[in-house]
């Protein structure tokens, strides 16, 4: 503690390089945990929202090409199957393109007992039941267009030529992904003129351990039919779903990735320039006594407060500007998860102490003799 | 070992190599300096001078013989041993001052006592004492840069005495000031070797320094080719008698 004035007064020897250097560092990280707060949102999503219990039945050459709504009544009968539910997925906007969020219809007689995990109040399972317009939204969509239960609102049809009209009869809670709308698919069918196809049976199994029996005994029992099935536990459903967004995800992490090691290499640059400007000074502490692994110790120090207030200002930038703007992803606002702001702060905390290690290690144990020879 | 002696080198070889030459800076040197003087060692540039000072400060080995300080051996010891000894027997004194820019007077002459297990009032305390001894209590606050040289290099004295060091070495303390400076500082030396009876050993080409010294040690091309009595310790004696 006693050497912590000596560090603190080093960052001030040359306010500027140190500024720009805890900006530089800043702007890194800044980029670096804005874009990979995006893949961990949806890792995050998947981790969240996924029930161990829960299958998706759908058509084996691609959700997009459907399954008859037929199919149901035989998933319900299958042993261990507690409940299935119907969906379609509508893909509507509400005023604007970039009002976006998830909205699909679903049936809604067995909503309850499908998703019991998503914290549906008994009288909004009431509601959605009685009336045929009703809908249920996610927190996050409910506060981000400052919507109330009782409210009615129209999504644009951007799949279908038509629009629906919906009044809000619930809230989704628990683990139900937080900006999902869920409609009544009998009003959708309606609509549409009743084709007798959905996209995915949602289907709750008594016991995580009888999944595999009752997705084996599902495909195998719609197998050479017009619609052959594939069934998967609902985290590798949507893992598969968003699987075209990993090469995005992918490519931000490696971007972010980049810049980090990018800026390490300038602080590794300013932290050697730095030190090497203090040769002198460090021979002096020294020769008066300081040991080698005491000047190693601060000089990291000061690289280490210096790449953590970089760290701060830019993930906190990165946090703030994400919560302001509310950009929405593929399953949700994006923001800044916990374990991406330990991954930055440790990446900062890295940068620090990589950049200054060699240059500190090389200055604490240079021959003094040596260093005071070549000023005199 | 004898304890009388501060500095007792015996036979010291110093030889280093720069690039394919071998440079000799100091040959069989021997060197006796008894506790509680003020020797002045000087000598033409090259001659070794500096080299001898570094041995006596542990800050340089010699490739064979003994170097004994304070009546401890230091020749066999190990950096981080070193390191300690350094903090507990020597006080540094360099031409240029080698002061911290970013830190006051009173933290400058603080950093010795960092190495001890002193309590921060009681180090500000010795700080306070040191800095009066070398007449600079007014300027505790003051930032090197707003100092004049001749107030830097007391400030300098200040740090390597604040530890109450068993020897003090300087290098060249007057090199790089005027003449009223550099007289004011070999002064101020002579009195912590009267006054506070510490043993000073000084590099210098200065002439005046003669004038102060109890012994002078010359050295020329890496051997010591004399000992001469400097006019310091005939001042002392004829004090004493009067």
């Amino acid at each position: 503690m006693k050497y912590a004035m000596l560090v603190l007064k080093n960052l001030t020897r040359s306010k500027r390089r140190t500024i720009l250097t805890v900006l530089s560092i800043a702007v890194s990280l800044f980029i670096f945990s804005a874009l990979i707060s995006m893949p961990a949102v949806v890792n995050q999503f998947l981790a969240d929202s996924a029930s161990s219990t829960r299958v998706a039945v759908h058509n084996k050459a691609g959700v997009t090409y459907g399954i008859p709504e037929a199919y149901k009544q035989r998933v319900v009968a299958t042993p261990h199957v507690v409940a299935a539910t119907a969906q379609s997925w509508f893909g509507g906007i509400y005023h604007e393109v970039s009002d976006q969020f998830p909205n699909m219809s679903v049936d809604p007689e067995m909503v309850g007992e499908t998703w019991p995990d998503w914290d549906i109040s008994p009288q909004a399972l009431h509601d959605f039941q009685r009336v045929r317009t009703g809908a249920l939204v996610g927190k996050e969509t409910m506060k981000r267009f400052g919507f109330h239960v009782g409210q009615q609102i129209m999504l644009r049809g951007t799949i279908y030529p038509f629009n629906v009209t919906l009044d809000i009869v619930g809230v989704l809670g628990g683990k139900a992904p937080p900006s999902f709308v869920i409609f009544r698919r009998d009003y959708l069918e309606e609509v549409r003129g009743r084709p007798g196809f959905v996209d995915v049976i949602w289907v709750k199994v008594d016991n995580s351990a009888n999944i595999p029996q009752v997705s084996s005994s599902l495909d195998e029992g719609f197998a050479n039919s017009s619609s052959e099935t594939l069934t998967e536990p609902e985290a590798a459903f949507y893992g598969g779903f968003i699987a075209g967004y990993r090469v995005f995800f992918q490519l931000a992490e490696l971007m972010g990735i980049v810049v980090v090691f990018t800026i390490g290499l300038v602080a590794a640059n300013t932290a050697a320039m730095s030190i090497r400007e203090r040769r002198t000074e460090i021979a002096v502490l020294r020769s008066i006594g300081f040991p080698a692994h005491t000047i190693l110790s601060m000089l990291l120090a000061e690289s280490l407060i210096i790449a953590l207030a970089g760290g701060l200002l830019g993930c906190g930038a990165a946090y703030t500007l994400l919560k302001l703007v509310s950009v929405q992803g593929v399953v949700g606002t994006i923001r800044m998860p916990a374990p991406v702001l330990f991954a930055a702060l440790g990446a900062a905390a890295l940068i620090g102490l990589l950049s200054a290690l060699v240059p500190a290690a090389a200055a604490a144990r240079r021959n003094i003799v040596d260093v005071i020879r070549a000023v005199a | 070992m004898d304890a009388a002696y501060a500095v007792d080198l015996e036979s010291v070889w110093r030889i280093y190599r720069r690039d394919e030459f071998e440079v000799r800076a100091l040959e069989n040197v021997t060197i006796k300096i008894p506790a509680g003087r003020f020797v002045a060692i000087v000598g033409p540039s090259g001659s070794g001078k500096t080299t001898l000072l570094n041995l006596i400060a542990g800050i340089d080995h010699p490739i064979s013989g003994r170097v004994a300080v304070g009546g401890e051996e230091i020749t066999e010891m190990k950096e981080r041993e070193l390191a300690r000894w350094r903090a507990r027997h020597i006080g540094l004194v360099f031409q240029f001052y080698n002061l911290i820019p970013v830190l006051t007077a009173r933290e400058n002459v603080e950093l010795p006592l960092l190495l001890t297990p002193l309590k921060k009032t009681e180090r500000q305390e010795h700080v306070e004492a040191a800095l009066r001894v070398v007449g600079l209590a007014d300027r505790m606050d003051h930032y090197p840069r707003q100092l004049s040289g001749g107030q830097e290099q007391r400030v300098a004295i200040a740090r390597a005495i604040v530890t109450d060091p068993t020897i003090v070495v300087a290098d060249e303390p007057t090199g790089d000031l005027d003449a009223t400076s550099a007289e004011d500082i070999l002064t101020l030396l002579r009195e912590l070797n009267r006054r506070f009876s510490k043993t000073v050993v000084m590099v210098t080409h200065d002439p005046r320094a003669e004038r102060h010294v109890d012994e002078i040690y010359r050295l020329d091309k890496g051997v010591l080719i004399g000992i001469e009595p400097g006019k310091g310790a005939t001042e002392a004696r004829a004090a004493t008698s009067s």
